[in-house]
């Protein structure tokens, strides 16, 4: 195991199905299990007075969700939205008990593939310049690294998101 | 019959018997007034105690535990047998005698000798069973809810005691239970059915201890807290069978003192006097019993008269809700297809009619759906009658409740939050609004105080008033009170509606003394809060003399609102329409600035301030001339202020949706709407809105472009 002996708390990936996706040049995975569905983009509604990278809400057959944008989260370049543009629909723990579905928009998405622990690596400590606390691990496969997200703390964090806070929000999350 | 094998009674039978020889050799040497033959006997029923199992019908139980009180009595008292205590225990030995013999040959038992079950023995404890007789029909109403509700609260003692069976430590399931037998027993207080209200608090008791880890659950316990709902559960069902109109006003013998005294020694740490599973007539495997159990005469409970509740289906509520909204995405979908260009191109005019037809039903299935939720207020409203009845005799006041409009009809979700805010005004109604009556007649009013509770249809939503002809508020006290407590300064000039909507600050109350009622349950302000989760709104009238009025206003239902949608720069809002008064487009000279920054428009000759929604959302509103755009003013509290809008877009009914998690902690938005063409509208909570700080942009056209 490659487990990074200096953190050894942190909960690595564990092997399974993961969806692999694409923001820019870098590609990502999540656990299978939490998507629910693939959606193409369709119309979101903003709501006011929430982080830039909070696109708002859709129309889910019937169910508002809020959706995401992942590119906005990881302070990545925009872009304008393209034809492989899509909705990831995750399903995650809500903090009040049950779960709740949200969006994540991605560039593309790329295959579900199989990782077994050997092709799983913790995530490596950069000392605070990347933020990690999102990173489940780190996996190599086809000659390519993949980034394994923790899809439900990235949502249950911008779930706390308060309007109070927003104002500092706004400021920290603003690419220069 | 009971169930009991033959191969295994038969020998504790013969036994028992055998000591009742024993037991009538001794009787007939006791004399009153001596002591020769009590410990003989004390030690032949400790005999008969130990054989008696639930295999025996519960009559010679019963028997064995009546001669067990007697002896008691004697032992702890004088110690010597009285004329009366010999003739008591003749009876018995004849009885018993022959009991146990009619059981071996399987012939009928004997009648229970009717003395025994008038409480006039010497041991008027010792019967087990208590009578109740029933207020009918004075109280059919309270005691009809009150079975209704009975019925539920012991389901879920039943279903929580098989959750115990498996996972003896479960904590909400034990506070589940206890909390039924605690609303139990205040059910039966209330209507002062003393024997079960004495039985439901023992058991309260027992779980109480247990939740406190005084005591462990044991199967002991569980078959305590089984008998107990099921001597319970015999009184409610045969209160149901009375109050269908038989054999009303036959009192209702309920078995508690057995469970009661076992519930007691198991509290006091000792091991109860019975067999476990031998309880009580009504526990389970021996109710059958209760045909050949002191009243013979009684009917044996039915269920199938007694569980149907004449053709009403309970579901469960998440289905209902899950039923309204599937019709309201059926509304939206019904719009999206009438309003699809493609469609509209069809000049076929069968088409034309299939669509009308299609919007009748789905108007009709949805006002259905609605309906289903719907439930008169008269149940709530009857509460109240009881409540005020009650504070009335305590408080030494005279007070009628006068009641109108029982029959209008709410969301039931709003109904069962309605109850504690309504019960706190009534209360402070009776307590701090009707005078003494000796107060009231020295100011030349009717002693008797008068409360009215109305509910009545109005703009779309609720209304309820309670309405009392007291004292009125006190000004001059509340102001006082909130001068001292920092609220205010004493020398700003307040209205009478701010001044009076001061008690509903957490913990204002000006009650020179705060009685029982008032200090407990919820203050107003958790009223207000209460009646504004319900996106409702409360406002309060007084008048010095002559009584203050409580004005709520609710929506119909939670699921749907009526909104006004309006679009800014771009994107649409939906405002509810009860907190919008009016809209219009303002005139050129309507709309004046101060200090270059805040505007004020006229309305109705009222300087009102002036909000450009598009401030508030981050969005710049296209409508930079306040005469481009439309002006909606809306209420909230005691203000209403305009908010400028770029147009009004239309009014509509739309299913409220939740935000979900994520927008858990911002409460600008209510929720959002899907819109007739698919898209999400989200929906504004004005009070939220008016009540964040405002910062305007300089007005000139090149500042507002500038974002928030």
């Amino acid at each position: 195991m490659n487990l990074n002996p200096s953190n050894p708390t942190q909960p690595a990936a564990k092997a399974g199905r993961y969806l692999t996706f694409t923001l820019g040049e870098e590609s990502y995975g999540l656990p299978v299990l939490k998507v629910r569905e693939i959606i193409r983009l369709c119309p979101i509604t903003s709501v006011p007075r929430m982080p830039p990278h909070v696109k708002g809400v859709i129309n889910l057959r019937g169910t508002v969700i809020p959706v995401f944008d992942l590119r906005g989260k990881f302070q990545l370049a925009t872009t304008n939205y393209g034809e492989r543009t899509c909705i990831i629909v995750v399903q995650v723990a809500s903090p009040s008990g049950g779960s709740t579905l949200m969006g994540a928009i991605v560039d593309a998405v790329e295959e579900v593939v199989q990782l077994t622990d050997a092709e799983l690596e913790a995530t490596p400590d950069f000392g605070g310049a990347p933020d990690t606390q999102y990173i489940l691990g780190l996996s190599t496969i086809n000659g390519g690294v993949k980034t394994l997200l923790n899809i439900e703390k990235i949502f249950l964090e911008d779930g706390c998101v308060s309007l109070n806070a927003m104002s500092k929000q706004n400021d920290s999350i603003q690419p220069e | 019959m009971h169930t009991g094998s033959p191969s295994k009674t038969v020998p504790i039978l013969s036994k028992m018997a055998e000591i009742m020889g024993h037991v009538g050799e001794e009787l007939a040497f006791v004399a009153p007034d001596e002591d020769a033959g009590l410990l003989p006997l004390n030690r032949f029923v400790m005999d008969l105690e130990e054989l008696v199992d639930g295999d025996l019908p519960h009559s010679v139980y019963a028997g064995v535990k009546l001669a067990r009180g007697w002896l008691d009595q004697i032992l702890d008292g004088s110690g010597r047998f009285t004329e009366e205590s010999i003739r008591n225990f003749n009876v018995w030995h004849a009885w018993m005698t022959s009991a146990l013999l009619s059981l071996e040959n399987a012939t009928p038992m004997p009648t229970w000798p009717r003395a025994w079950t008038e409480n006039s023995g010497p041991a008027p404890e010792t019967p087990s069973n208590e009578a109740i007789s029933l207020k009918l029909p004075e109280e059919a109403t309270f005691l009809s809810e009150f079975h209704s509700e009975s019925l539920e609260l012991l389901q879920s003692v039943e279903q929580g005691v098989l959750v115990l069976e498996e996972n003896p430590s479960d904590i909400p399931t034990i506070n589940s239970i206890f909390r039924a037998f605690h609303t139990f027993k205040g059910g039966a207080g209330f209507l002062q059915l003393e024997a079960v209200r004495n039985l439901a608090h023992e058991l309260e008791s027992l779980l109480d201890a247990v939740r406190r880890s005084e005591l462990l659950i044991t199967s002991e316990i569980i078959e305590l807290i089984l008998s107990g709902a099921d001597a319970l559960g015999y009184f409610t069902r045969e209160m149901g069978i009375q109050l269908q109109g038989k054999n009303s006003g036959t009192p209702i013998l309920v078995p508690t003192r057995g469970i009661i005294d076992r519930v007691r020694s198991i509290l006091r740490g000792e091991p109860s006097g019975a067999p476990a599973h031998n309880a009580e007539p009504t526990s389970r495997g021996s109710r059958a019993s209760l045909s050949d159990s002191p009243k013979p005469s009684r009917e044996p409970p039915t269920s199938t008269a007694t569980d149907s509740s004449s053709g009403f289906v309970k579901l469960d509520t998440t289905k209902l809700d899950s039923l309204v909204d599937l019709v309201g995405e059926l509304v939206i979908a019904q719009s999206m297809v009438i309003q699809n260009p493609d469609v509209q191109k069809i000049t076929s005019l069968q088409l034309v009619r299939c669509l009308r037809q299609l919007s009748r039903i789905t108007t009709e299935l949805q006002r259905n759906a609605m309906s289903l939720r719907m439930v008169p207020i008269r149940k709530l409203f009857h509460k109240m009658t009881r409540l005020v009845r009650d504070l009335a005799a305590q408080q030494e006041k005279q007070v009628q409740l006068v009641l109108e409009g029982e029959d209008t009809e709410l969301d039931r979700n709003i109904v069962e939050k309605l109850g504690d805010p309504l019960v706190h005004m009534i209360r402070n109604a009776v307590d701090h609004g009707l005078e003494d009556p000796a107060v009231r007649a020295a100011n030349g009013k009717a002693e008797r105080g008068t409360i009215r509770l109305a509910a009545a249809h109005q703009r779309g939503g609720i209304v309820i008033r309670v309405q009392d002809d007291g004292g009125g508020l006190d000004r001059e006290r509340i102001l006082a009170k909130a001068v001292s407590r920092g609220l205010v300064n004493a020398d700003t000039n307040l209205s009478d509606s701010e001044i009076f909507s001061m008690i509903f600050q957490p913990g204002f109350s000006t009650a020179e003394n705060v009685t029982d009622l008032s200090g407990r349950g919820v203050g107003m302000d958790v009223a207000r809060q209460n009646i504004e989760s319900l996106r409702g709104k409360i406002e309060i009238q007084s008048h010095p003399g002559e009584g203050t009025t409580f004005t709520i206003l609710l929506p119909l239902t939670l699921a749907i609102i009526d909104g006004l949608l309006v679009g800014v720069g771009g994107d649409r809002y939906i405002i509810p329409t009860l907190s919008v008064r009016e809209s219009f487009r303002p005139s050129p000279g309507m709309v004046t600035t101060i200090h270059g920054r805040g505007e004020v428009v006229s309305v109705r000759g009222k300087q009102t301030p002036l909000l450009r929604l598009g401030h508030y959302l981050g969005a710049t509103g296209e409508a930079i001339n306040p005469e481009d755009g439309i002006i909606v003013v809306v209420e909230s509290g005691d203000s209403a202020p305009g908010l400028l809008v770029d147009q009004l877009l239309g009014k509509q009914e739309v299913v409220i949706k939740s935000l979900g998690s994520a927008f858990e902690k911002q409460s600008l938005m209510a929720g959002g709407a899907v819109l007739g063409d698919g898209w999400v509208g989200l929906i504004l909570d004005v009070d939220t809105l008016v009540r964040m700080p405002y910062q305007p942009q300089a007005v000139t056209p090149a500042a507002s472009v500038a974002t928030l």
